[in-house]
């Protein structure tokens, strides 16, 4: 037994020394840093990062952060959430794969989100201990992502795709500029809905692989070598993407939950037990009221 | 550190001294006891292979002049002594490796933690001036290494440079006795080969 573990104890180490002598960040890899810094052929990307990271970003987010609501609580204040009737039928619209699915997506927002603005404004948290554990939250609810962005990608990408509808449902921005109940031109999903999406699942890989790199650091991608673009190169953009993606995120996400917890009055009960007022799929979705009509389900 | 008025303590490594022989990374390695994926100190060599432009040199942290990592660390755990020496405080920093992204000389580095390679907290030259703990205390030693610049010796890397090609110091200084060097080094362009009528003169 005991010999067993010696084994897998001497791989481990013997990786290690392999895994630095091989380094792609610090090895006679560090000369194409410095050539990459200033000099002719360089990305510029050492200076790019550090022109954002030291007097755009923070700024950036924190606007968001506070913008976004800001501007919702005014649209509440003055336009008021939508209130749709009760008392009519309920339409079955999302099945309970899809709820689980949005459940954990959630669960893995919820936690990937507050975890990363923690990160961001690191001073205003002490660093320190707290913060290198919400860092670690971070990547581990990575995974919880993962698994759920996989299936809402495949199982949402049909009624996601652009339609007609979409760019009316743009100009009048969904309708929610006043309180009357005209019908809403969108499908299934809406384009603010379908924006949404497309964020949160190609944007959504993208975040996973720039979070990737990030924490992996020192490893080497052929793709990278061959285009002769050094690893720290790459590191410093997917700084730059993660951010700049993040940005989008968190607005989409604030968004999200305006949408769906108050400007909407009860829509979020759609999403815990699959049903929808009819009232509110006949004004939110009116060509798929239109389509339920038609085959007879509504 | 009022005698040094205005300095700012700066290294220079002459290329033309410098034999890689890797002498200050094992020197800097050893004296601050650094676990075994972390070289402070890195010799490089440069256009390597080249005919007639290559070239070896000695990087670590240049200490820069406002220095970007500082600019971009989210802890702002960084602090830049009045000698110029750039330091950063371990307890609160992440690990989040943008002074990494910022550094021009790939200076900050990170130790990998166990199976899952969590990435430790940041570790980079400190000048051999130790960190914000108390001067020569354990915990500065033991997350810092040595603080030999407040025994007033010179940093062990540029100490033990056989050639010394590795210079430290106050920079107007450093640049002073480059230029000496370059200006005094060698004694004449050679016309001739050494040989008998060198040796000998010209008559049998
Ligand atoms: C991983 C993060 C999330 C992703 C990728 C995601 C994605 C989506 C997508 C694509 C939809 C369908 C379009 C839409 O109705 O907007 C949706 C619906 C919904 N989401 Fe999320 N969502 C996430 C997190 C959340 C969170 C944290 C909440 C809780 C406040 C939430 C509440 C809802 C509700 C209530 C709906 C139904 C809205 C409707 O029926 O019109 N979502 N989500
Ligand atoms: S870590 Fe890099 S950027 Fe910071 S002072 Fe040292 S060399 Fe300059
Ligand atoms: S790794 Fe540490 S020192 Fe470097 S930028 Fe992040 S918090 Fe600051
Ligand atoms: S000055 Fe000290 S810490 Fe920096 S490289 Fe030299 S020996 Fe290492």
């Amino acid at each position: 037994m005991k010999s067993k573990y010696i084994i897998i104890a001497l791989l481990a180490l013997s990786s290690l020394a392999f895994g630095y002598s091989d380094s792609v960040v610090w090895s006679d890899n560090l000369v194409d840093n410095i050539l990459g810094y200033d000099k002719e052929g360089s990305l510029h990307l050492g200076q790019y990062f550090t022109i954002l990271q030291s007097t755009y970003f923070k700024p950036l987010f924190f606007g968001v952060l506070f913008g976004v609501p800001a501007i919702f609580l005014i649209h509440y204040l003055i336009i008021g959430p939508m209130i749709f009737s009760h008392d009519r039928k309920k339409i079955y619209v999302f099945t309970l794969f899809n709820r689980i699915v949005h459940a954990i997506a959630g669960i893995a927002f919820i936690l990937i989100i507050p975890t990363g603005l923690i990160m961001m404004f690191a001073t205003t948290f002490g660093g320190g201990e707290f913060v290198r554990i919400c860092k670690d939250i971070h990547a581990i609810s990575t995974l919880l992502f993962i698994v759920s962005i996989v299936p809402m990608f495949l199982m949402w990408l049909r009624p996601m795709l652009p339609s007609s509808d979409d760019i009316k449902w743009m100009m009048i921005l969904g309708g929610y500029l006043n309180k009357r109940k005209d019908p809403v031109p969108a499908g299934r999903f809406n384009a603010g809905q379908k924006m949404w999406f497309w964020l949160a699942t190609l944007g959504g890989f993208l975040m996973i692989g720039t979070g990737v790199a990030m924490y992996f650091q020192d490893f080497r991608l052929d793709i990278l070598v061959s285009n002769s673009i050094s690893q720290i190169d790459f590191l410093r953009a997917s700084a730059i993407i993660h951010n700049v993606l993040g940005l989008a995120v968190l607005a989409l996400f604030l968004t999200h939950i305006y949408m769906s917890v108050f400007a909407i009055k009860g829509a979020i009960h759609s999403m815990i037990n699959g049903y929808k007022e009819e009232e509110e799929v006949e004004i939110l979705h009116s060509s798929y009221y239109k389509e339920l009509k038609e085959k007879g389900e509504a | 550190m009022s005698d040094i008025g205005n300095a700012r303590l700066k290294f220079y490594c002459d290329e033309h001294r410098c034999i890689s022989c890797d002498g200050c990374s094992v020197a800097c390695a050893e004296a601050h006891e650094l676990p075994a994926n972390i070289n402070r100190r890195k010799v490089v060599t440069m256009n390597e292979g080249i005919f007639g432009l290559e070239y070896s040199l000695s990087i670590a942290c240049m200490h820069c002049t406002d220095a970007p990592c500082e600019q971009v660390c989210p802890t702002d755990c960084f602090y830049i002594r009045e000698d110029g020496i750039v330091l950063h405080d371990k307890d609160k920093c992440i690990g989040c490796a943008y002074c990494l992204y910022a550094c021009p000389f790939g200076a900050p580095q990170f130790p990998q933690d166990g199976a899952f390679s969590i990435k430790g907290v940041m570790d980079k030259c400190t000048m051999c001036a130790g960190g914000p703990e108390e001067t020569n205390s354990d915990k500065e030693r033991e997350l810092y290494g040595q603080n030999r610049i407040a025994e007033g010796k010179v940093p062990v890397c540029a100490a033990m440079c056989s050639t010394k090609a590795l210079l430290v110091g106050d920079s107007a200084e450093i640049s002073d006795i480059y230029r000496e060097r370059v200006l005094s080094i060698g004694h004449g362009a050679k016309t001739q080969p050494y040989g008998w009528s060198t040796a000998y003169g010209s008559k049998i």
